[in-house]
């Protein structure tokens, strides 16, 4: 037990001086998650919006598709982009493996579907008369996306928030994709699993704590939001 | 009539389905700039369905619809704005009341100023601006909601206002200040004003023209009683229905027993007793209302006979010589030949 014990006091020590590697795996993965979280966001909204408002041929189909991909393991995201960025791959001359715009690009497809499915949750779930009210206000189309999406703002901001969470907290991709090296494409995951194995406890458990106080504080702003929304 | 000299409205061959059925068949009708329509008919007849059609908020499955001589669709830029629909439940945005009603001008862009156009939108519907403009959205009551929702349409100054039961659910208070504000609207900017309504102040005081709604199906001008299906076979080779309360109505035999039968409300007689006489059908019944038609000066009665609701039109000179006040027992007498059978969509 004792180990343990001395593990979380060494890592107060490592946080309280800032210490470097453990600050270079913050950096990395408060990068990738925020590159990884725009792009999914970016295309997540128009297309949840699109999904949750129109009704067409195979719409439940697309759903269904849709809600499966939120369980989309990690791994296989990883599988599926090192394969195609890998030299031998179709996006091999890219240069992507190993770096954070190549984590960037798993991660978001991560989070896709999450945003795509509850934005379109959230868009389906608003009064039909939203739309009644604001075409016969004048609005266009996109101001009817916008206007609806804002509407919506409390479910989509659940969505983000979500995204976010899955994002931070995978290792599948970082590690395929990344490569875990060292000051280059180290995130907070994937020290903690490299240093649990090394049997180095201190530096898993400082990252470890980051990551709770970023969840923390993320929720914090999200319920401050909606206090001060109404 | 606009410079070009066409209808406001036209519409052509116009019908519209959900999930396969039938719910609006409109063969042509014509709407002129400035008018006051009234659209009445009992719930499901296609009065919002045809009020969203009108407002390009949905394109008709077939047929189409001219606005000032050319075809418009959703999001025209013609129609933005300009053609506003006020839905029976308004869907207030979650914003302030004031942001609420500049939300339409905002999107128009432009550089005018919003407030006072807003504060003037307000008052226009009675509600003071320094009390209410700064209010959120939750804290209105019904009739309030409705009327910030009227006001939010009004700042556009549209060219049409579509009104779908405005007042169904408001206080008479808020009945009032809508149908003022709606008909200001018409006297300043010669808004045109198509009202689904069962309020019969709006439908035989205000409107220029009435149109009856059943089962899908339009019928403009004049003040018509249907009398809806089942149909059975009866006496003398006639159609009969019974009425809950034992009294059988009587027709001409049709092609579809579950069809509605529609006559003119001039066909019926009205007396305090019945005068037999062959081929008439008489139905006892009781007055419900009596209101005067401010355009043809004639008065219309709506009957309760067994379950149906009767609308027949009467000279005020023989309203007086029967003195007839609601409540009064009444007879009803019609000719079968003077039916006409509606070719129900609804109906299947």
């Amino acid at each position: 037990m004792e180990f343990i014990f001395e593990g979380i006091l060494q890592a107060f020590v490592l946080l309280w001086g800032a210490d470097a590697e453990t600050l270079s795996a913050v950096t990395a993965t408060v990068k990738v998650s925020s590159a990884s979280m725009a792009v999914s966001l970016v295309l997540g909204l128009p297309l949840g919006f699109w999904l949750g408002y129109h009704r067409f041929p195979g719409k439940r189909a697309v759903r269904t598709l849709v809600d499966t991909l939120l369980s989309l393991p990690t791994v296989l995201v990883g599988l599926i982009v090192y394969a195609l960025i890998s030299q031998r791959g179709p996006l091999g001359p890219m240069g992507l493996l190993f770096t954070l715009p190549g984590i960037a690009v798993g991660q978001a497809i991560l989070a896709l579907p999450v945003v795509v499915a509850l934005t379109a949750t959230a868009v389906e779930s608003m009064d039909r008369q939203l739309s009644v009210t604001l075409r016969s206000l004048g609005a266009d189309r996109r101001q009817l996306l916008l206007s609806t999406l804002w509407e919506a703002r409390f479910g989509i901001l659940a969505a983000a928030v979500t995204a976010y969470g899955r994002v931070m907290t995978e290792v599948g991709i970082s590690m395929m994709v990344g490569g875990n090296i060292k000051w280059h494409t180290r995130t907070m995951t994937t020290a903690i699993a490299l240093e649990t194995n090394k049997g180095m406890f201190a530096m898993g458990v400082a990252l470890g704590l980051v990551l709770l106080a970023i969840a923390f504080a993320v929720n914090i702003s999200v319920s401050f939001l909606r206090r001060h929304a109404r | 009539m606009n410079p070009t000299g066409a209808p406001l409205f036209h519409l052509e061959a116009v019908e519209h389905h959900y999930a396969g059925r039938r719910v609006l068949a409109v063969a042509h009708l014509r709407i002129a700039p400035g008018t006051i329509v009234g659209l009445m008919g009992p719930n499901g007849s296609g009065k919002s369905t045809l009020l969203r059609l009108l407002g390009f908020l949905e394109t008709p499955s077939r047929g189409r619809i001219l606005f000032k001589g050319r075809p418009a669709a959703p999001f025209d830029p013609r129609i933005r704005g300009k053609v506003t629909l006020l839905p029976q439940d308004p869907y207030l945005m979650n914003r302030s009341v004031a942001d609420n009603v500049a939300y339409g001008l905002k999107l128009r862009g432009g550089r005018e100023k919003t407030e006072p156009r807003v504060q003037e939108a307000l008052a226009a519907v009675g509600l003071a601006p320094e009390r209410f403009a700064r209010r959120p959205w939750y804290a209105l009551s019904g009739g309030e909601a409705q009327r910030v929702a009227l006001a939010a349409r009004l700042v556009l100054e549209p060219q049409v206002l579509l009104m779908d039961e405005p007042t169904a659910s408001v206080d008479a208070e808020s009945a009032e200040r809508i149908r003022q504000a709606a008909l200001t609207a018409r006297a300043r900017w010669g808004t045109t004003l198509i009202v689904a309504s069962h309020d019969w102040s709006w439908l035989f005081e205000v409107c220029d023209e009435v149109w009856h709604l059943f089962a899908g199906e339009v019928f403009p001008t004049g003040t018509r009683t249907f009398f809806p299906g089942p149909w059975e076979p009866g006496p003398e080779g006639r159609w009969r229905r019974r009425l809950a309360d034992g009294q059988h109505l009587a027709a001409l035999p049709g092609k579809n027993p579950a069809a509605a039968a529609v006559i003119d409300s001039r066909n019926l007689m009205l007396s305090r007793t019945p005068v037999p006489e062959a081929g008439l059908t008489i139905l006892a019944g009781t007055v419900l209302r009596l209101a005067l038609i401010r355009r043809s000066a004639k008065v219309v009665a709506t009957l309760a006979v067994g379950e149906l609701t009767l609308t027949a039109i009467l000279d005020p000179e023989a309203l007086k010589a029967q003195t007839l006040i609601p409540g009064d027992p009444i007879h009803v007498a019609y000719r079968a030949e003077d039916l006409r059978w509606v070719d129900s969509p609804g109906a299947d």
